[in-house]
């Protein structure tokens, strides 16, 4: 019996080991999309029918494209930014939401609602504040974790808009789409 | 994983009362645990425990309980530093150990257990293999120091995590049997 116990325990780790998969040769790597490589920065909301999205292609990323073939998960997603309330009388909340088929940008609130799905926030400035979003606080507000990996695990493009759920007059700036991908042969 | 590591415990230890144990000891480490492969963690400091169970000679067993405090990582994008806290980290698990004997020895081990990863916005638990080798110096009967290098795999799903730790410790025999 202790002959075989000896063995027990190797055999069954590296039985759990074939079976794990592609666990030996695989890291994890930052991919940041940066919002003014679309022109997106700053992205200025005036009001709810004048909106102005972020068409995010991570194919123009090496570090996608180098990992895109052995994607095997999306481990952390951040928001990051400078968020400012342009609004004096009023606090203001913010969400993001993703429409998943990039295509023409959406202009209205109502239009983004209906076509989207809300990934992140809500965060709140003060009124004529302004806010730096860090990367821990960034990655606590995702709500919408599964519909957002799940694009990125596909072709890596969406669109993604900021929509006020009090004020309607905000401005971000140096926004940055941080994805932490885990990627395996 | 839970349920396969409870059995392992619960069939050692049986098996050690059939054996007629040899001895069990108690033994402190610390040291340093490096990810490999891993943009969004940086090095920390680890510590803990470890019970080594001598069931015969050239096998031992060992449960052990371990704390790390992994470094934040820091990403530069255009001129800007982000920095993403690290994982607080708790593992379980047994090692098994081929040990010679004798007051200096090399050792290989391996292990199964199970690892919880923790920082802002993220909490969750891993199955996590380990192997590695050590180095056990014997200055006085019942007193050993250890140096050990071992590659942690944390599996997440189809990846995985992979932490290489250095860690030197100590051991004391608590008691042995003929």
């Amino acid at each position: 019996m202790i002959k075989n116990l000896r063995l027990w325990l190797p055999v069954t780790m590296l039985a759990a080991l074939i079976a794990s998969g592609c666990m030996l040769v695989s890291g994890q790597f930052i991919v940041p999309f940066k919002f003014i490589d679309v022109g997106a920065d700053p992205v200025t909301v005036d009001s709810a029918t004048s909106l102005s999205g972020v068409a995010v292609d991570l194919n123009t990323i090496d570090v996608y494209n180098d990992h895109k073939s052995d994607l095997k998960d999306v481990v952390d997603l951040a928001l990051l930014g400078n968020l400012t309330n342009l609004d004096s009388g009023a606090g203001l909340t913010v969400e993001v939401w993703m429409v998943r088929t990039p295509g023409t940008m959406l202009t209205t609130d109502t239009a983004v609602r209906a076509a989207g799905v809300k990934v992140w926030g809500p965060v709140t400035v003060a009124a004529s504040g302004s806010k730096n979003i860090g990367w821990d606080e960034s990655a606590a507000l995702f709500t919408g974790r599964k519909a957002l990996i799940d694009e990125i695990k596909g072709d890596g493009r969406f669109d993604l808009y900021a929509l006020g759920n009090n004020g309607y007059h905000f401005r971000i700036t140096k926004g940055i789409l941080m994805t932490v991908i885990s990627a395996g042969k | 994983m839970r349920r396969l590591i409870a059995l392992t415990l619960v069939a050692l230890g049986l098996s050690a009362g059939v054996a007629h144990a040899r001895g069990v000891g108690i033994g402190a480490f610390a040291g340093m645990s490096a990810p490999v492969l891993q943009e969004d963690v940086a090095k920390g400091n680890m510590f803990g425990i470890r019970v080594p169970v001598n069931l015969v000679p050239l096998f031992t067993v060992e449960p052990y309980y371990a704390s790390a405090a992994l470094g934040e990582a820091t990403e530069t994008v255009a001129g800007v530093d982000y920095t993403r806290e690290g994982f607080d980290e708790k593992a379980y698990g047994v090692n098994a150990l081929l040990t010679m004997g004798g007051p200096v020895q090399f050792y290989p081990f391996a292990g199964v257990g199970q690892t919880s990863l923790k920082r802002t916005g993220f909490d969750d638990s891993f199955t996590t293999f380990n192997f590695g080798l050590g180095l056990g110096i014997s200055p006085a009967p019942k007193f050993t120091l250890h140096l050990r290098g071992e590659l942690q795999t944390v599996v997440d799903g189809e990846a995985s995590r992979k932490f290489g730790n250095v860690t030197v410790g100590a051991s004391y025999a608590l008691f042995s049997m003929p």
